[in-house]
């Protein structure tokens, strides 16, 4: 009693009802006034878990904001809906089933519902049980009542939003200066100022162009010598003969890869708590630095991101002949992770969450993770959609590839297969006609049909195996079966596991220094091949890594089951070697304490098969897989991994395991007797078919020696996705990860591709996805990406929002035009350096910078480009123009990053153990290490993003910090004195100094004034060599605190 | 790396006699009339701008007790937990919970320390805290705090940004967007951060997001240079560094002259607060300028880096118009060694806590300014650990404390279940100590948005959040 009343009190909505019976209220009456705050959370997890997910399932499809017509204005996702009820009066009294509507609808006793059947008797107590306790809901705002079954009509949508509809057919209107337009781009720009009375503004001087052209497509300033030539070069396409040397710079691709990488949230370290390292992120920037350079058609880079891992003609890097597109995919691999989540079901939504967000704000300029809790508010995107592309990645998963040996390797392992089955069936032909009947039929009694395996004993392949003894299909402590495993489920990273799993009777070959011989395999199982050792795999040197997986050899040498739900946590798994296994649950892998170290056991069983027990009790309920890794110049095989399982049936398969030993050790016997034998016997045939053997033995054995040859043992490391077993997605209601509604079979977005699965020729169906997002009938496809490119050269999108066409975005100035840059995009084949090309050789692009105040005072913001705004340069550009003025910039290119220079300020957890240099080694900015902790503070106050989402359009913001690191950053300073140095020894006249100085940081010589001033200073200066540096040094650092160095005109 | 040598003064004096007056004086002029007052320019994102409507404060102190203390050993009195000390939970609370590291039925421990009654409010607090005892009557206690994340870095993001997740803007972020700076020499926003190690949820706590990042935290040390690059450059005093910003502010004035572009003249601005700053914040930093009397009430030591410190130059900085400031104090991880480690704790914090309360009310800043002292989250009423000296996080139930403008003092709201579990009376969730904050600061929270990737975004989210009225006078 004492605790019975203690807990009353401790919970106190018991305490609450306690007292309304106690006063003799009727509770029912006061239970339509309820509020979330009247219901306790057992109350609330019960509707979350078992009511919530009927009403979806059931009656959301008519009876929801969500509906396309709404059913007899009767809405159920929302408690006062219900109260208020429809045509037919309230639905629900709460605390009386018997008086509601609802559950008379669901018994069939008045209206029928759901109509497509009537629930399960379970379901219905369920909902009785739910209205009898007085429809506990939580207090949720109810979904939007504006417009009702209007409010999501995904037609109505689509119709009436223009970024949904295909891209126009539209000719360059005509103008009246027809002798302005140098290009059809001119046109539109121009007919827009016409129709509002402005002209454009005077193209701008040599100089300034070529200092716009060099830094917008190369992030660097021009040589003084370029701009004389250029300056100097007065012959028809002098700009096009520039603008084409700029594009085949190397450092085009700094430039526009830079810009990329904020589309995909670059960052080399994960974040959170310890920062720890993103390992080999830098290989997916140098693949985009690569990629840029070498103009991959948009639509292929496209599908590299997506699916790069499983285009069927992989591009293949011309220099190092390794697979460019595989490392496309690593961009999906480069958000924050968490170590030990405690909720790794939440874990997983979150990250999944961010992967959907930037690709398809990335890619198709949608914000379809905004969808993820409910339809989208304002555009055609339904929380279908989301959990439809939330599919693609429970299909798919993380690993370190080895990317310059993996197609090597694929051919070698093809060869490999090729190789083992001729031998297995040559010899088994061989052997099998003097096999001893009883033990070949002891073999085949073991076996249900023909199998494979053992084709040789009557030569009847194309059946597929099957084990007598096996275990019912349905018996759910069996999880994962090697003796029955689809095909497609055979799943690793790497070769080393083969084709497909080893059968009972199948032939193998075994080399020891002593020489080869052939055995039999005993059973059923996944079995890692040595034919692989010495595999090595190298990363960068990090700087945290304190992820237990990374000391794993796991590259190119893990197996993996397909994904299967828990429901017991004590996992025991059938084993014999020496490696380890993982149980990688809801995707997490950022094993790093405290939590989750039972995920990872290591086995040492070298020569027995025995059971390894996992206690996974904390992820029951959750999706797991297993993987398998064998440790260096070891073996590993795997035949079972069972969940919860009996005595009774541990016994059985041990038992079942030991007939097919039985059996294979009396076929090894034979064997090796049959061919030790086999010259003394006298039998001729046998002794024939023995030496045969012996022969086959030899030739298997060096042919094999022989392949070992070509593979490449040596790969270095890159983030990349791998296929698993394919998995639609559940609708999380609202969001929750804890409240599964309806799975949803992936698919690309409905408004443009309809609701029907997408055919799955591979696992995951990425492939597939990826020829979806390109299509020319997704109209987004190349509207989003010109528009970027607009917007980098322009200052300004044709859609300001770059990363969102949706009814919050901002509508496009000029439609037309976007329509014809994205009409001609496709024409060149997607290539980005064309489109490039296409608007900087435009007089719109040219136009000066100087603005008419007339025409600023019609069009203040610009929206139709009748002048060039002066646009801020980038902290990458302000940085590596310092480099390039003072001679210290090292054109390098490729490899890891230059660790970050930390200041005082970069303190707390995860801080890298050493500071990086202060100049970063004079690398280009794009390769300073990008921690997410620990990001440099020169970049972050002139606005790189911080790297959590697609970020297409940067911040440009004027703050006193940016002066402090101007005036007083000691990397500034010491540039500026480099710069200084450089200059006085280059250049021993004074007042050429000043201008070559000029040229190099502005393009251009100083005004009479200008040089005036400068020229008085330089003649009052004493004359010591060491004053006369001080002196210039401070005059070059004074040019570059200028608003003019940071600022293009 | 190349040294850096003295750069001649003389050079930077040059600039000063060839440059003349011109700007320079002008600038000077502009700084004579002080820290506040600042114009309010419609291109510069930091201008004053008016509340939504009358604010009852202009500043916020948030002493971020990391790690998250323990409720039991602070503020909640829990007899009954010292009753069933040793026992098991009841099974029933246990229901569907999840603790991050224990095995949730593990058993239950009794607070450690005594509490007492103080002041004439007769709050009940602990005996580990005597300062903060005797500030009782000026407190708003709530204990009926609960969350949604119970690890460190998602949680200590949901207390600042009001999410889990990375990316969003922090509450200070978001009150220099409602609000602007209304200093002109130093940032709207400040960060500080003492004890073991920083919090877990980094330079996200104070992160402006997806606002402009002219929002986000400034992180000031208590000891060495205040603010980052804010020393002149080695061998150049205050004098030349104005000289060579003189020349500057010409040489971008030939250019305004020629090409009449306005992007200079803000430019021009920028340098001139640059500048400002840099005279201004090492007075502020300068714990010398206090009396005996103050820096021992505060327990603070000039040239120290401690929590003390900090609390003292927070009060400086309220002085002088900073809007937003942050004390992140990282040591209240107790899974272990708690009495041991929540005693240290509050040896490090509880007089500056509770001098800083009252030195804000001798000085008439209190009515102005709201303080507030909190955690992350709580910890679990089951010990962690077989010695019984430790306590796991726990989401569902945990106590902080404000003071300041704007607040019924000496009140304590809300209640938690008799083991401290769950909430039992007046459920405050962090969303709803969010409006509340904003409120005070005269701004409303759903009005207070920004639309970001097509959806108007807030600090409170979309969840309903509640105004907590019964705390507000």
């Amino acid at each position: 009693m004492m605790f019975r009343l203690f807990f009353g009190m401790a919970m106190n909505r018991f305490a609450l009802k306690a007292v309304i019976l106690l006063i003799g209220i009727a509770p029912v009456a006061n239970r339509n006034f309820a509020t979330a705050s009247d219901f306790s959370p057992e109350q609330i997890e019960f509707f979350e878990k078992e009511i919530r997910p009927l009403l979806v399932e059931h009656c959301y499809q008519c009876h929801s904001g969500g509906s396309e017509k709404l059913q007899a204005e009767l809405r159920v996702d929302f408690r006062d809906a219900l109260l208020k009820g429809g045509d037919s009066g309230p639905v629900i009294v709460p605390g009386n089933a018997d008086e509601s509507l609802l559950i008379h609808s669901v018994r069939y006793e008045s209206y029928e519902m759901p109509p497509k059947g009537k629930l399960p008797d379970a379901d219905i107590a369920l909902l009785e049980k739910w209205v009898n306790d007085g429809a506990p809901w939580p207090d949720e705002p109810p979904p939007e009542l504006a417009g009702n079954a209007n409010q999501f009509d995904l037609d109505s949508r689509r119709a009436s939003h223009w970024a949904w509809q295909p891209l126009n057919v539209v000719t360059p209107p005509m103008v009246k200066q027809t002798d302005w337009p140098s290009s059809p781009i001119d046109q539109f720009v121009l007919q827009k100022l016409e129709a509002a009375d402005l002209n454009p503004a005077p193209p701008i001087d040599r100089r300034g162009l070529i200092r716009r052209l060099s830094f917008d497509l190369t992030g660097l300033p021009p040589t003084p010598e370029q701009v004389d030539a250029f300056v100097a070069d007065t012959g028809d396409g002098a700009v096009e003969r520039v603008v084409d040397a700029l594009l085949q710079s190397q450092h085009f691709g700094h430039r526009w890869g830079r810009h990329w990488l904020d589309l995909v949230r670059y960052a080399e370290s994960r974040g959170h708590e310890f920062d720890h390292d993103a390992t080999n992120a830098y290989q997916y920037r140098d693949y985009v630095i690569r990629a840029f350079n070498a103009d991959v058609p948009y639509d292929q880079f496209v599908t590299e991101h997506i699916a790069g891992d499983l285009v069927e003609q992989p591009r293949m890097n011309p220099e190092q002949g390794f697979n460019e597109s595989i490392l496309g995919t690593g961009f999906w691999f480069l958000g924050e992770w968490v170590h030990s989540p405690v909720d790794i079901r939440k874990d997983e939504a979150d990250r999944f969450d961010n992967m959907i967000d930037v690709m398809s704000k990335t890619f198709l300029g949608l914000t379809v993770a905004c969808a993820r809790c409910h339809d989208h508010k304002f555009d055609a995107i339904t929380t279908a959609d989301y959990y439809a592309l939330s599919g693609f990645l429970q299909s798919s998963d993380f690993r370190q590839v080895r990317f310059q040996t993996i197609d090597n390797d694929r051919k070698i392992a093809d060869q490999l297969s090729v190789l083992d089955g001729d031998y297995q069936n040559r010899i088994g032909e061989l052997i099998a006609p003097h096999l001893p009947d009883d033990l070949k039929s002891e073999l085949i009694g073991l076996l249900d049909k023909q199998s494979d395996h053992v084709a040789y004993l009557v030569g009847s392949p194309g059946e597929t195996a099957t084990v007598s003894e096996s275990i019912e299909d349905a018996d759910p402590s069996i999880l994962v079966d090697y003796a029955k495993l689809d095909s497609c489920d055979y799943i690793q990273d790497g070769f080393i596991f083969g084709k497909s799993p080893t059968g009972l009777g199948s032939l193998a070959i075994e080399t020891a220094e002593s020489g080869s011989r052939v055995i039999f395999n005993s059973q059923f199982a996944a079995v890692s091949d040595r034919f692989w050792d010495g595999l090595v795999s190298t990363s960068e040197n990090g700087v945290q890594q304190r992820g237990r997986l990374g000391a794993i050899p796991m590259s190119g040498r893990t197996l993996r089951t397909p994904t299967v739900r828990l429901n017991a946590g004590n996992i025991e798994i059938r084993v014999r070697g020496v490696g380890h296994i993982i149980a990688c649950v809801d995707s997490h892998r950022l094993i790093a304490g405290p939590l989750h170290y039972e995920t990872v056991v290591h086995v040492k069983s070298p020569d027995a098969w025995s059971w390894v027990r996992m206690n996974l009790g904390r992820y029951v309920g959750h999706g797991v897989h297993f993987e398998f890794v064998p440790d260096e110049s070891q073996s590993i095989a795997v035949s079972l991994v069972t969940q919860n399982i009996s005595n009774e049936k541990r016994a059985a398969i041990e038992h079942q395991e030991k007939r097919h030993q039985d059996v294979s050790t009396k076929l090894q016997q034979w064997l090796d007797n049959f061919t030790s034998d086999a010259e003394t016997k006298g039998v001729e045939a046998s002794s024939k078919a023995a030496s045969a053997v012996k022969e086959l033995i030899n030739q298997w054995s060096s042919a094999r020696s022989d392949l070992r040859k070509s593979v490449r043992a040596e790969s270095q490391l890159a983030m990349a996705m791998i296929d698993s077993s394919g998995e639609d997605d559940h609708v999380l209601v609202r969001g929750n990860s804890s409240s599964p509604g309806p799975i949803v079979p992936r698919r690309f977005l409905s408004a443009i591709d309809g609701n029907d699965p997408l055919p799955k020729q591979t696992l995951s169906g990425r492939l597939e996805l990826a020829e979806r997002i390109n299509d020319p009938k997704n109209p987004q496809a190349s509207r989003v990406i010109v528009n970027r490119i607009w917007h980098h050269l322009m200052g300004r999108g044709i859609v300001p929002t770059t990363d969102d066409f949706g009814v919050l975005g901002q509508l496009p100035t000029h439609p037309e035009l976007l329509d014809y840059l994205a009409d001609q995009f496709n024409r060149d084949g997607r290539s980005i350096k064309s489109m490039i090309r296409r608007i900087v050789l435009s007089k719109s692009y040219q136009m000066s910078s100087e603005v008419d105040s007339a025409a600023l005072a019609k069009d203040p913001k610009n929206l139709l480009w009748h002048y060039r705004e002066p646009k801020r340069l980038d902290g990458e550009s302000i940085r590596d123009s310092l480099l390039a003025i003072s001679g210290r910039l090292d054109p390098k290119m490729y490899g890891p990053s230059v660790p970050v220079h930390l200041t005082g300020f970069m303190d707390g957890r995860g801080r890298p153990g050493a500071s990086g240099p202060l100049d970063g080694d004079g690398r280009r900015s794009i390769y300073i290490a990008v921690r997410r902790n620990f990001l440099s503070p020169f970049m972050l106050t002139f606005d790189s993003p911080v790297p959590f989402s697609t970020m297409g359009r940067r911040n440009v913001s004027n703050v006193p910090a940016q002066s402090l690191i101007l005036m007083n950053d000691p990397f500034v300073v010491s540039q500026a004195k480099l710069w200084a140095t450089r200059m006085i020894a280059d250049v021993p006249d004074p007042k050429i100094r000043v201008q070559e100085m000029y040229k190099l940081a502005f393009s251009r010589l100083p005004t009479d004034q200008e040089s005036e001033l400068l020229m008085q200073y330089v003649s009052t200066s004493p004359g010591s060599p060491n004053e006369t540096l001080l002196q210039w040094t401070d005059l070059a650092h004074a040019l570059i605190n200028t608003k003019e160095f940071i600022f293009l005109r | 790396m190349i040294p850096l040598e003295p750069t001649n003064p003389i050079a930077r004096r040059w600039f000063l006699n060839q440059c003349g007056v011109g700007l320079g004086s002008i600038a000077l002029a502009s700084m004579i009339d002080g820290g506040r007052g600042r114009a309010n320019d419609s291109r510069d994102p930091l201008s004053p701008k008016p509340a939504h409507f009358p604010a009852k404060i202009k500043n916020v102190i948030f002493l971020f007790m990391a790690g998250a203390p323990s409720q039991y050993e602070t503020f909640d009195n829990k007899p009954e937990l010292a009753k069933f000390d040793g026992t098991l939970p009841p099974p029933e609370l246990l229901k569907g919970y999840r603790a991050a590291f224990i095995d949730p039925n593990s058993k239950l421990l009794g607070p450690k320390f005594k509490f007492a009654k103080h002041g004439q409010s007769g709050a009940e607090i602990s005996e580990i805290l005597p300062h903060t005892a005797k500030i009782a009557d000026q407190l708003t206690i709530i204990k009926s705090m609960h969350t949604d994340a119970f690890n460190h870095a998602p949680a200590q993001l949901m207390m600042n940004t009001g999410s889990q997740l990375f990316g969003k803007p922090s509450m200070g972020a978001w009150t220099l967007y409602g609000l602007g700076n209304e200093s002109r020499d130093l940032p709207g926003f400040v960060v500080f951060s003492s004890g073991a190690k920083g919090p877990s949820g980094g330079n996200s706590c104070w992160g402006s997001g997806f606002l402009p990042t002219v929002y986000q935290g400034v992180q000031f040390r208590g000891g060495g240079d205040p603010v980052l690059y804010l020393s002149n450059p080695e061998g150049v005093d205050s004098t030349t560094q104005r000289q060579s910003l003189d020349a500057i502010n010409r040489l971008n004035q030939m250019q305004l002259d020629a090409v009449g572009d306005p992007e200079i003249a803000t430019r021009i601005n920028a340098f001139e607060m640059a500048f400002r700053m840099q005279s201004t914040a090492p007075e502020v930093m300068d714990l010398n300028r206090e009396s005996q009397q103050t820096l021992d009430a505060y327990g603070a030591k000039p040239g120290e880096a401690s929590f003390a410190n900090n609390c003292l130059l927070a009060r400086r900085l309220v002085e002088r118009g900073v809007r937003f400031i942050q004390l992140y104090h990282e040591a209240w991880d107790q899974h272990g060694n708690l009495v041991k480690g929540i005693t240290k704790n509050c040896v490090d914090t509880d007089q500056a806590c509770a001098a800083l309360v009252e030195d804000l009310r001798v000085r008439g800043l209190l009515d102005e300014t709201l303080v507030i002292w909190g955690g992350e989250f709580g910890r679990t009423p089951m010990t962690q650990g077989a010695g019984g000296d430790g306590r796991d996080h726990h989401p569902n139930a945990f106590t902080i404390w404000m003071a300041g403008g704007g607040l019924k003092p000496g009140i304590t709201y809300g209640d938690s279940d008799e083991l401290g579990f769950n909430v039992a009376r007046d459920p405050v969730h962090v969303r709803d100590l969010h409006a509340t904050i904003l409120h005070l600061l005269g701004l409303d929270h759903t009005r207070l948005t920004v639309r970001v990737q097509g959806l108007d975004q807030r600090l409170t989210g979309v969840e309903p959040a509640h105004i907590v009225r019964e705390i507000l006078i």
